[in-house]
């Protein structure tokens, strides 16, 4: 490796100084701000001091929101709760889907195998605006509008192409004679399919499904179309809370902070898959 | 033990043929060698045979019984991969004994049998361990007991020394035979090495691009082989190949080598004058005398040991390069002038332009018919 | 093929078909997505058709009207522009911020490794709560952002409500989230590059900036043409920031694709605006898909070969 003068060495570290800068300042800023009464927040100039409070937790928790003008119901909870119900049930309807048929594609090259791939991958890139819309009607006439299952069924647009693709390259990596040995040992497609792909194509699978939860609790658009209050997830309930709240800036932080944290947690613990699995494995990590 | 028969056998991949109508029968008992460069069609042979991958054509008997759309799994035929092909998430043990758990058999007949397979294998002291653990001649060993556990009638093996060290080979080419007599199955077993191919066929398969260019003894192939290809596939050092045009002598065709005549016996008028290919193995080569009858002066260029033999490099007048081997420790020229013996019984003569041998008795026998 | 069948016990029982099984596998997978297809072609209907949700007795084909109406209208031009614009900043600047970044933490280093884990936190945020973030950053009354702005000299800067700092303002949240993507396929990229040409040229005293324009760049090129068409794809398509910031003002300032056909379907209710709308966007994005599929295909394979 080449050797760097003192100089370069000063201006790689400003430059990366400045970089960690704006990328941390508003997930520090936001965090600090939910600890913080409205009084402290704004005070003017901003100030890193101050007495930290749980009250703007403790407000979202309870579903009590104090103001001037008396006390306010917050259905913030009750969002937090549908995200985790609409990413998970997701999740886990499109590894059913996804799983099988990602198998499908990487082991037996059939008839029409790849265009139904691409056309599967096709829905990550059209403007989902143009499904949902008239999705909208169709589910006025279902009976589905505003239930879990349609909001669940639409998700699919985002997990199963996700799912398909990454599990797909995993299960590519897995030998062909692997699992041709564990057939002539004796064994049914589907004891091969279940003792020995599943498990070797696991940490691919366990990757891929944690960031199709990460996107999925991430989407906006499609409960903004599709779901009322009650059904709605924490990004499109946010902003609704705003609205409603709208002064509480410290309950506004920490309605943010409690949004976030899942997917970034989940990001920290699964971040050696996430550049394969961002790039649909067109990047190694 | 069992039989086996392929019976006008096609496989295509898109545009690609890669059998071209093979047949084949395979004797109760027998030990089978598929011998040929890679590509050559081999391995996919192997696999359809195990079931895994579907004939577009013709058909895939074993005892007699049609097995073409018979899944692999109920073929009951044991295969050892080139590449081991074991399963990296269970342990040796486990992976010897997936042969068997498919069968419903006790825990303690499983136990049982894959310790009896481990301990004829030398692998009993590492059946605990995940295959990541295991050293490559182990896991060659394991990928083998897998394959031999269940005692299947037929046994397909596929190169399964091409990926252990030279000594391990060694040894495994001495053991195999013995183990494989043991089991008493009919095997397939496909190589590209031809001194293993020699050690272990009772019979040796050659192909090249889908189809089998030559079947028959170890012997018969070394001693007769049917084309150039198959003649310097087989045999260390390699023959010698000399493009010569066969001339008209006093009592049959001959050839020069640095002036001298070679004769050719057996061979007649048809050759005369035609493109051919001399194949000399080098151990039919001797040094001799210059005073000896025939003898063709060469110039010895360098020496080499090889194993058990010397291998020396020789130039003839004309300066083309002819290999010559004998024992090791036996004496010969190191450098300089000197004379070798061409033994012309020995010596293969190919039609250059298709490359097919031509055999003297075939020659000897039309000039009969034509004398008659 | 296998052309002659095999009845009996072994064949028997439960058994699926060597050639239908992979269908069987895909093909729950594939009714889920063909429930979504068929909304697709009700868009393109609607496209074609006049259609008000306030005057739903006056839905009628017009055929082409929807698209013809485009060429005299400046509401349509104004979103083509202002989506081309977004896409078109927000991916060139991520771009040169992310491959900057990428390139300041190409050595593996403790900190290095870090730090662009750390950066994988703004992408890992819902850009609309990103959205909510920065408006709370930016709120003229106790936004810390306006006052860093006040203490340059810019008093009662207005940030996404002022129509002339509309667009910087979404832009930066949008670099905020999406320049760590960049950097990171950047990254993996660079890593992956073999190391002889750069240290035969580091022998060879060769100067860095040609190092950088002739080795590395024409290296990193298949990895920077993926990321920059992934972005594009998803930028010109922009509507969580968008609208959780503004919802498209003040006036039409950020009337994006989606942004637009959204407010035509639910505040004007013109549908057949909103379908028109979205089939040019899908047009688009079907074109720069193609492009990126392609792309994408052989990268794929030669990670895939790698690994």
């Amino acid at each position: 490796m080449e050797t760097m003068s003192p100089l370069e060495r000063i201006l790689r570290g400003i430059a990366l100084t400045l970089v960690v800068i704006f990328f941390m300042f508003p997930i520090v800023w936001i965090f600090l701000m939910s600890f913080q009464t409205n009084e402290t927040i704004l005070r003017i100039p901003p100030s890193v001091i101050f007495t930290p409070t749980l009250d703007n937790y403790a407000a979202l928790i309870t579903g009590k929101l104090t103001t001037a003008a008396g006390t306010l119901d917050i259905a913030f909870m009750r969002n937090l709760g549908n995200s985790v119900f609409l990413s998970v049930a997701s999740v886990a309807l499109a590894l059913v889907l996804g799983v099988p048929a990602a198998y499908a594609f990487a082991r037996h090259k059939f008839r029409g195998s790849e265009d139904i791939a691409f056309t599967l991958l096709s829905f990550r890139f059209a403007p989902p605006l143009l499904v949902l819309l008239p999705l909208t009607q169709y589910f006025q006439w279902l009976g589905l509008s505003n239930t879990y299952f349609g909001l669940i069924w639409v998700y699919q647009l985002i997990c199963l192409p996700l799912i398909l693709w990454i599990v797909r390259g995993y299960f590519e990596d897995i030998s062909a004679d692997v699992e041709y040995a564990y057939r002539i040992a004796g064994h049914s497609w589907f004891s091969t399919f279940r003792k020995i792909a599943l498990p070797l194509a696991g940490p691919g699978i366990a990757a891929a499904g944690l960031l199709a939860f990460i996107f999925a609790w991430n989407n906006f658009v499609f409960a903004l179309v599709l779901a009322s209050a009650d059904k709605q997830p924490v990004t499109v309930g946010a902003l609704a809370f705003v609205t409603a709240s709208g002064i509480q800036y410290g309950q506004i932080a920490a309605a943010i902070v409690l949004s976030i944290t899942p997917t970034l947690a989940l990001a920290l613990y699964a971040q050696r898959y996430l550049v394969e699995g961002l790039s649909l494995g067109a990047v190694k990590g | 033990m069992t039989t086996l028969q392929l019976k006008n056998i096609v496989k295509r991949y898109k545009s690609q043929t890669v059998l071209d109508d093979l047949s084949l029968e395979v004797a109760d008992g027998e030990r089978l060698v598929l011998f040929g460069p890679s590509g050559s069609g081999k391995t996919v042979l192997l696999r359809l045979i195990a079931g895994v991958i579907d004939p577009d054509e013709g058909r895939v008997l074993i005892g007699g019984e049609d097995m073409t759309a018979v899944d692999a799994e109920h073929r009951g035929v044991g295969m050892a991969f080139q590449n081991f092909a074991l399963f990296p998430h269970m342990s040796a043990s486990d992976n010897i004994a997936s042969a068997l758990t498919s069968r419903k058999s006790s825990k303690e007949a499983i136990a049982g049998g894959v310790q009896k397979v481990a301990k004829l294998l030398k692998i009993d002291h590492v059946l605990s361990h995940h295959p990541k653990a295991l050293s490559n001649g182990q896991k060659q060993r394991t990928a083998l007991a897998r394959a031999l556990v269940g005692s299947p009638p037929l046994l397909l093996l596929d190169d399964p020394l091409r990926n252990v060290d030279a000594k391990l080979r060694f040894e495994m080419r001495l053991e195999l035979p013995r183990l494989l007599a043991a089991q008493g199955a009919t095997v397939i077993y496909v190589t590209q090495d031809y001194k293993e191919a020699m050690a272990l066929g009772d019979r040796i398969a050659v192909m090249a691009e889908g189809r089998i260019r030559q079947i028959g003894t170890p012997a018969e192939i070394y001693n007769s082989p049917a084309d150039i290809e198959i003649a310097r596939l087989f045999g260390d050092p390699t023959i010698n190949l000399l493009d010569v045009v066969p001339q008209r002598g006093p009592d049959g065709a001959f050839v020069e080598l640095s002036g001298v005549r070679v004769r050719l016996p057996g061979f007649g008028a048809e050759i005369v004058g035609k493109e051919c290919v001399l194949g000399l193995r080098p151990e039919t080569i001797a040094f001799t005398e210059a005073s000896t009858l025939g003898a063709v002066p060469v110039t010895v260029e360098a020496e080499t040991p090889l194993n058990e033999k010397t291998v020396t490099l020789a130039l003839t007048a004309r300066g083309r390069e002819i290999l010559v081997s004998r024992p090791a420790g036996t004496p010969g020229p190191t450098a300089g002038p000197a004379h070798i013996a061409v033994n012309g019984r020995a010596a293969f003569l190919f039609d250059r332009a298709s490359g097919q041998r031509i055999r003297p008795s075939e020659v000897t026998s039309k000039r009969n018919g034509e004398a008659a | 093929m296998a052309s002659v069948t095999q009845p009996g016990a072994r064949t028997g029982g439960f058994r699926i078909s060597k050639r239908v099984l992979p269908y069987v596998l895909s093909l729950p997978a594939l009714l889920v997505c063909i429930g979504i297809l068929i909304p697709f072609f009700t868009a393109v209907i609607y496209s074609f058709q006049r259609y008000r949700l306030s005057q739903p007795w006056a839905r009628q084909f017009n055929w082409g009207e929807n698209y013809l109406n485009f060429f005299t209208d400046p509401g349509f031009w104004n979103t083509l522009r202002i989506s081309l614009v977004y896409a078109g900043v927000t991916v060139g600047l991520e771009l040169l911020l992310g491959l900057g970044i990428a390139l300041l933490l190409q050595r593996r280093t403790t900190v290095n490794n870090f730090i662009s884990i750390m950066l994988l936190l703004p992408l890992m945020t819902a850009p609309a709560l990103a959205a909510l973030m920065w408006k709370l950053m930016t709120n003229p009354g106790f936004g810390i952002l306006s006052y860093f702005a006040s203490l340059v000299g810019l008093e009662n800067f207005r940030w996404a409500s002022s129509p002339d700092t509309a667009l910087l303002t979404v832009v930066l949240v949008d670099i905020w989230v999406y320049t760590p993507f960049i950097m990171i396929l950047l990254l993996a990229g660079l890593r992956s590059l073999p190391t002889q040409p750069f240290e035969a040229a580091a022998l060879d005293g060769v100067p860095r900036t040609f190092v950088f324009f002739r080795i590395t760049l024409p290296m990193l090129t298949p990895y920077i043409l993926t990321a920059t068409l992934f972005r594009l794809l998803d930028s010109i398509q922009q509507f969580d920031i968008i609208y959780a910031m503004t919802q498209g003002g003040p006036g039409d300032t950020l009337t994006v694709f989606q942004v637009e056909a959204y407010l035509n379907f639910f505040q004007s209710t013109n549908v057949g605006r909103s379908a028109a709308l979205l089939i040019i966007l899908w047009a688009i994005t079907y074109i720069l898909s193609n492009v990126f599929i392609k792309n994408w295909l052989r990268l794929r394979e030669r990670a895939r070969g790698e690994a």
